[in-house]
């Protein structure tokens, strides 16, 4: 079980997501609206996995990832993206995130890809 | 003619026999006695291991044949290629695209795309994959890197397996036009507007398609009950779900509540 920072733009997103991970017995440190906060709350609550949006406000998911990576090269993000969106995955693959979930979320892929990925 | 052992279905029982195969029909021996002309196949569709033939002559016929993986890809190889049925030869990638990302090993194969009422069938010389047309989530004309140039193709999304998943079609762009012209006809019943559910229905259906009961979606929405009953009702009119499950929900008559008491002093004494 991990300590988890959730980085979405929607409310209803992060509370579904926070609904779905804390069912699967993990901890919710923190939310965050855009990228810009979500660098300043890694920060503060080094938490052992970041949920990231993609499209976000101010600094979209990849901007994000790349500033977190930066700050800490062992960070584990998990990319959440939506179904077209395959081209963003490959760059966020490729920039440091350790996995992805898919927009609309289903609880078993999300808590499996969390877990997976907290066991790395 | 060769000879396939085969189960088939015949008044609502599996019955073995040998089915004999040749190059342009199917022999069913006794007790069915019919010989099916590959022509005369107006549907086929495949739920795991079993074959649903679908043929036309004077009257429609439906026959389900459950065999070996094996002997089930040689009748459908044949039966699709002859069948009655809108065929294009192209190239195609099924799935290309899984739950949103690229599938690592997918190829361009080279083979025929074949369309029947229930599926849209992708056969190569060692492929035979079905989208059920209601499978079908969107049919778009768009374009795709082939060999670093962009190139127009079909894209298809379909459900597989409760994901999201994408094929291409790639051949001459009037044919494409063509193939996606047909695509959307037999795939029109599946077209909605998408304004038939407004935003706080869209987020039910978000959250049912996540796994949360309605208890969970009644708190996390903070609606009341009779509000997701009445949003429950318009997502299952428009097709959108189904019942999997009735819930009661209770309240102790006065019997019920002395009930309880007593047992509460019964435990505590």
């Amino acid at each position: 079980m991990g300590k988890i920072l959730i980085v979405d733009d929607t409310l209803f997103m992060r509370t579904l997501l926070k609904n779905i991970l804390f069912s699967g017995g993990h901890t919710i440190v923190g939310e965050a609206g855009d990228g810009e906060e979500a660098v300043v709350k890694y920060k503060e609550l080094k938490p052992d996995l970041v949920t990231m949006d993609i499209v976000m406000p101010k600094q979209n998911g990849i901007e994000a990832l790349k500033a977190i990576k930066a700050l800490d090269p062992a960070a584990r993000i998990v990319m959440c993206t939506a179904v077209g969106q395959e081209q963003m995955v490959k760059l966020a693959i490729k920039s440091g995130a350790k996995g992805y979930i898919v927009k609309p979320f289903q609880a078993p892929k999300v808590l499996e890809e969390v877990k997976n990925v907290l066991a790395l | 003619m060769k000879e396939v052992p085969v189960k088939i279905e015949h008044n609502n029982q599996w019955v073995v026999v040998k089915l004999g195969v040749g190059e342009d029909r199917i022999v069913i021996p006794a007790p069915i006695n019919k010989e099916v002309l590959f022509k005369t196949v107006s549907d086929l569709a495949e739920r795991k291991n079993t074959l649903i033939v679908t043929a036309k002559t004077d009257t429609e016929v439906v026959y389900k044949i459950l065999s070996h993986e094996k002997v089930l890809q040689v009748l459908k190889k044949l039966i699709l290629n002859a069948c009655n049925a809108y065929r294009l030869m192209a190239y195609f990638m099924s799935p290309a695209i899984r739950g949103g990302v690229m599938v690592q090993d997918a190829q361009w194969e080279k083979g025929s795309v074949v369309v029947v009422l229930s599926g849209i069938w992708f056969v190569s010389a060692t492929k035979q994959i079905c989208v059920p047309v209601v499978d079908v989530a969107a049919i778009e004309l768009t374009k795709r890197d082939v060999q670093g140039k962009p190139t127009d193709v079909v894209r298809i999304d379909h459900l597989d397996s409760g994901e999201v998943s994408s094929s291409f079609v790639l051949c001459p762009l009037s044919t494409l036009q063509v193939l996606y012209n047909f695509l959307k006809d037999t795939t029109k019943s599946m077209d909605m507007k998408g304004t038939e559910l407004d935003g706080i229905d869209q987020q039910v259906a978000m959250l049912v398609y996540s796994g949360m009961d309605s208890h969970a979606i009644e708190n996390m929405l903070n609606i009341p009950p009779k509000q997701l009953s009445i949003i429950y009702d318009k997502i299952l009119k428009l097709g959108l779900a189904e019942v999997v499950i009735i819930r009661r929900e209770i309240q102790l008559t006065t019997k019920g509540v002395r009930y309880i008491s007593d047992a509460t002093k019964a435990q505590t004494n």
